[in-house]
Formats: structure tokens, C-alpha cells, sequence
């Protein structure tokens, strides 16, 4: 590989990571909010019953 | 309540801030920085590996205060924002470690070098990584496990400087080949790249850090919730 | 409690961890023998038949005590939790830092007398000068650093199933300097060197900061 390969390599192995590691936190997060909100639901349902 | 009203703009203030800081450090690093003399092209890497590494930094020092707070408070916001930072200090030493490897085998010939600096970052890398194996192998609410983490990870954190010492004394004694350094004394427009790059990664260990607190936080949440869950149906039964 | 009483206490309870360590020799013994297999193994390893012996050897030895120190110190208040010892302690007013220095110093008196037993052993496979005072105040310095840490950890290993293997994870990489150091203090000593000094002030120092900071946050562990 030549150096600009090696720069480029660098540069998307750095930027993939980001953004890779945002997805999957915002991904992780939606995911949460919705169990929660569905648990939240189901105990709110209780207590009025 | 200053500081309460500063961390509530987090989620206005830090994406767009990091997201054009990121814009620009790109543009600057691979278009408007000068071009090394003796390593070429390949040193523009300095702008993504330096950034990474101090941003690690940032984030262990943020876990490590965190875990100060938890012991002191016994408030589980604190241990859930330990963990949140752990998580980015993790992936920014690794990409430091990556960087350094992409930049190091055009210069040094091989992927990897037993510089002290680079050795020191693969071990805070596994001490930080034992520290989240620790802790995501108990429940989430254990308060033994939430302790003795914090314990383990403020001593990881101060035995940071003790093995850079020992390294640096070990590879003395051990002569090397002469190799190029990889930052000698920056130029005046290297430097001024070199610190934006900086701010900017920073910005995004920032940003990456609440928004790993905020994930560690709706997981406790939630494990509270299934707990009330399971009560009602016992009760219900 | 003041000081004087609890030192008298904390001199009651290395006395009874000592009792309690000959009474359930098991693991000792299991540490021991793991460590004598391991020397062996790494003698095939490595081909420590041969003259490169010296400059294995410190290496050898400290990863063998490291491996052995570390599974032995792993189980140190298993038996006290499982018997209600621990508990009853934690409720009595004597103080946790005496607890912990009571545990670690008799871990640190087992661990030498399986280390000196090594090395005298060693002195024999390998014809080196392997059993000086030099080299067993190095390895005194070096267990007292980490079995301070691992016996601390090993507080944090309790109620895990995979606790066998994580307290190696936790303690090693930490242990990174201690390494360094007494594999080089033992080599300089093994070759004769003058360059002790430097390698022995390094042990020393990360052995007292390991041993301080453990002290102080066993406390905190409670």
C-alpha cells in the first residue's frame, strides 16, 4: 500500500469508527426509550385497574 | 444550578458544535496543513491519532472522577456515567492505537513499535476494559459491584503515570533501532491544525460521553422498571 | 478502637489466617504445584537447557510467581464468606484496613515460603546463583506489591461465576510496572551488574503506592 493509502486508511478506519459507534448509540437509545415507555404503560395500566 | 443549566444544553450545544468542528478538521488536516517534509502525506495522520489519544485521556479522567464521586455520593447517576465514559475512553484508544499503526508502518516499516507512549496505551486500554468486563458481569443495581469497580478504576487510572515511567526506563535499556520521530518540533500552521483537531475530538468525546451517560442511565431505568413489572404481576397472581 | 488495640487484634487475626491457611493447605499446595509445572513447562518452552538460561530466567520465575501469587491470593476470603467470618467482621468494630493488612500479610508469608522454595528448586534445575539475599530481598519487595493489589481484588472477585477468571484480567495489567521491574532487578542481580539500585527503587516504590492505595480503598470496598 502506498503512503496516501495508509493516510486515507487512517482517515475512514477514524471516521467509520464515529460514525459506526454514533449509530449504534442512537440506535441503543430508541431502543431503550421504547421498552421504557412500554413498561411504563403496562404499570400505569395496573394502578388504574 | 449554573452547572445543571449548562449540562441541560448539552444535546443543543455539542452536536452541532462537534459535527462543523469534525467538518473543518477534515477539510484542514488532508487539504490546508502543509505537507511534511521527511515523512510526506502520511503524517496528516497526526491529526486524527494526537486528537484520539488525548480525547482517551479526557474520557478515563471522566470515568476516574466519576468513580471518585460515586464512592463519595453512592448516587448510581455517577457509577452509570463512569461506565458511559469507560465505553468512548475505549474506542478512541483504540482508534489511537490503529492510527498510530497506519501511520507507524510507512515510517517504521512495521505495524508496531514498543515506544513507551503506544505500550502505556494498549495497557490503559485492557485495564479499562477489565474494568467494564467487571462491572457488565453483575446486575447493573449491584452496589458491591458498582464500588469495587470504581475502586478498580480509580486505581487503574493513578497507576497510568507509574507504567509510563516503567516502560520508558525498560525501552532505555533495551537500545532500539534510530527511528524517525514522529513529531518533531511542529511548524506554526501544523500547530494551529493540530489544536483544532484537537477541540474538535474533543467536542466529540464530549457529545459521545452524555450520550453514553444517557444510555447507561435509560438501562438502570428500565431494569427499575421491569423490578415494579415483576412485582405487579406477582401481586396481580 | 485505638491503635495499639487494634494492632493487637489485627497480630489475632494474621495468627488465625495463618492457622486457617495450614489448616485448608489446598490451595497453597495447588499454588505451589501449578507453580512448579509452570517453571517446568516454561524450561521446555524456552530450552532453558541451554546457556540462554540467565537471561530467560528472570522473566521465568516473575511470570510464575505472578500466575501462581494471583490464583492462590484469589480464593483469600472465600472461606471467610462462606463461613459468615467476614460478616462478623464487618459488624465488629475492629477496623477494615486491619482485616485487609491481617489477610495480606498472611498471603504475603505463604507466598514466600512457596517463592524461596522455587527458587531453591530452580538453583538446582539450572545451576544459577538463584537464591542470594540480593535476589530474595527483590522477590520480598515484589510479593509484598502484589499480593497488596490482588488481595484487594480478590475482595472484588466474590459473587461472580466467571470470578476465577477475571481476577488474572483485573490485576495484571495493573501489575505492568512491578513486572518490569523485578524482571529487570532480578537480571542485573543474576548477572552481577551494578544496576540494581535503579530497578530496586522502582520496586520499592510502585511495592509501597500499591500497598498504600490498597489499604486505603479496602475501606471503601465495604
Amino acid at each position: 500500500m502506498s503512503e496516501i493509502g495508509f493516510l486515507f486508511a487512517g482517515f475512514a478506519v477514524f471516521w467509520a469508527g464515529m460514525f459506526t459507534y454514533l449509530v449504534i448509540l442512537q440506535v441503543k437509545i430508541r431502543n431503550l426509550q421504547s421498552q421504557i415507555d412500554e413498561l411504563e404503560n403496562i404499570i400505569e395500566n395496573h394502578d388504574e385497574v | 444550578m449554573f452547572l445543571n443549566n449548562i449540562y441541560a444544553l448539552r444535546w443543543k450545544v455539542l452536536p452541532p458544535v462537534a459535527g462543523v468542528a469534525m467538518i473543518g478538521m477534515a477539510a484542514l488536516a488532508l487539504v490546508t496543513a502543509p505537507t511534511e517534509l521527511i515523512e510526506g502525506d502520511v503524517q496528516r495522520l497526526l491529526y486524527v491519532h494526537l486528537p484520539s489519544a488525548l480525547a482517551s485521556y479526557f474520557a478515563f479522567t471522566v470515568t476516574a472522577v466519576c468513580c471518585i464521586l460515586f464512592l463519595l455520593k453512592r448516587d448510581f447517576k455517577w457509577d452509570s456515567a463512569a461506565q458511559g465514559a469507560a465505553v468512548v475512553g475505549l474506542i478512541f484508544t483504540l482508534l489511537t492505537l490503529i492510527t498510530g499503526s497506519l501511520w507507524g508502518k510507512p515510517i517504521w516499516g512495521v505495524y508496531w513499535q514498543w515506544d513507551p507512549r503506544i505500550t502505556t496505551t494498549l495497557i490503559l486500554f485492557l485495564i479499562f476494559s477489565a474494568y467494564l468486563i467487571a462491572r457488565k458481569s453483575s446486575s447493573l443495581d449491584s452496589d458491591k459491584s458498582a464500588r469495587f469497580c470504581s475502586i478498580y478504576a480509580i486505581i487503574g487510572f493513578l497507576d497510568i503515570p507509574l507504567i509510563h515511567m516503567s516502560v520508558r526506563w525498560w525501552r532505555t535499556l533495551h537500545p532500539q533501532p534510530i527511528i524517525a520521530k514522529l513529531n518533531p518540533a511542529l511548524p506554526d500552521e501544523m500547530l494551529l491544525v493540530t489544536l483544532f483537531s484537537v477541540l474538535a475530538v474533543i467536542s466529540v468525546a464530549a457529545w459521545f460521553i452524555t450520550l453514553g451517560v444517557e444510555t447507561e442511565l435509560l438501562s438502570q431505568r428500565l431494569l427499575k422498571l421491569k423490578a415494579i413489572a415483576k412485582t405487579n404481576i406477582s401481586e396481580k397472581s | 478502637m485505638n491503635l495499639p488495640t487494634q494492632l493487637q487484634i489485627g497480630g489475632k487475626l494474621l495468627n488465625a489466617n495463618l492457622k486457617q491457611a495450614w489448616r485448608d493447605k489446598t490451595d497453597w499446595i495447588t499454588a505451589c504445584m501449578f507453580a512448579i509445572t509452570a517453571l517446568l513447562l516454561y524450561s521446555f518452552a524456552f530450552n532453558l537447557t541451554t546457556g540462554l538460561v540467565s537471561s530467560l530466567l528472570p522473566g521465568v520465575i516473575w511470570t510464575v510467581f505472578l500466575f501462581s501469587g494471583i490464583f492462590a491470593t484469589g480464593q483469600s476470603f472465600q472461606q471467610d464468606r462462606q463461613n459468615g467470618i467476614l460478616d462478623a467482621l464487618k459488624i465488629s468494630p475492629i477496623h477494615s484496613m486491619t482485616i485487609y493488612i491481617a489477610k495480606t500479610l498472611a498471603n504475603i508469608l505463604m507466598l514466600l515460603l512457596i517463592e524461596f522454595g522455587l527458587l531453591l528448586g530452580a538453583t538446582i534445575l539450572f545451576s544459577e546463583p538463584l537464591f542470594t539475599l540480593e535476589l530474595l530481598i527483590i522477590v520480598t519487595i515484589g510479593t509484598i506489591g502484589y499480593t497488596a493489589l490482588s488481595t484487594l481484588l480478590s475482595a472484588i472477585n466474590l459473587d461472580r461465576n466467571n470470578g476465577g477468571l477475571l481476577l488474572p484480567v483485573l490485576a495484571l495489567p495493573l501489575l505492568v510496572p512491578l513486572l518490569i521491574a523485578s524482571v529487570e532487578a532480578t537480571s542485573a542481580s543474576l548477572q552481577q551488574e551494578a544496576s540494581t539500585t535503579p530497578w530496586i527503587l522502582l520496586l520499592s516504590l510502585f511495592t509501597i503506592w500499591s500497598t498504600a492505595i490498597a489499604t486505603l480503598m479496602f475501606p471503601l470496598a465495604d
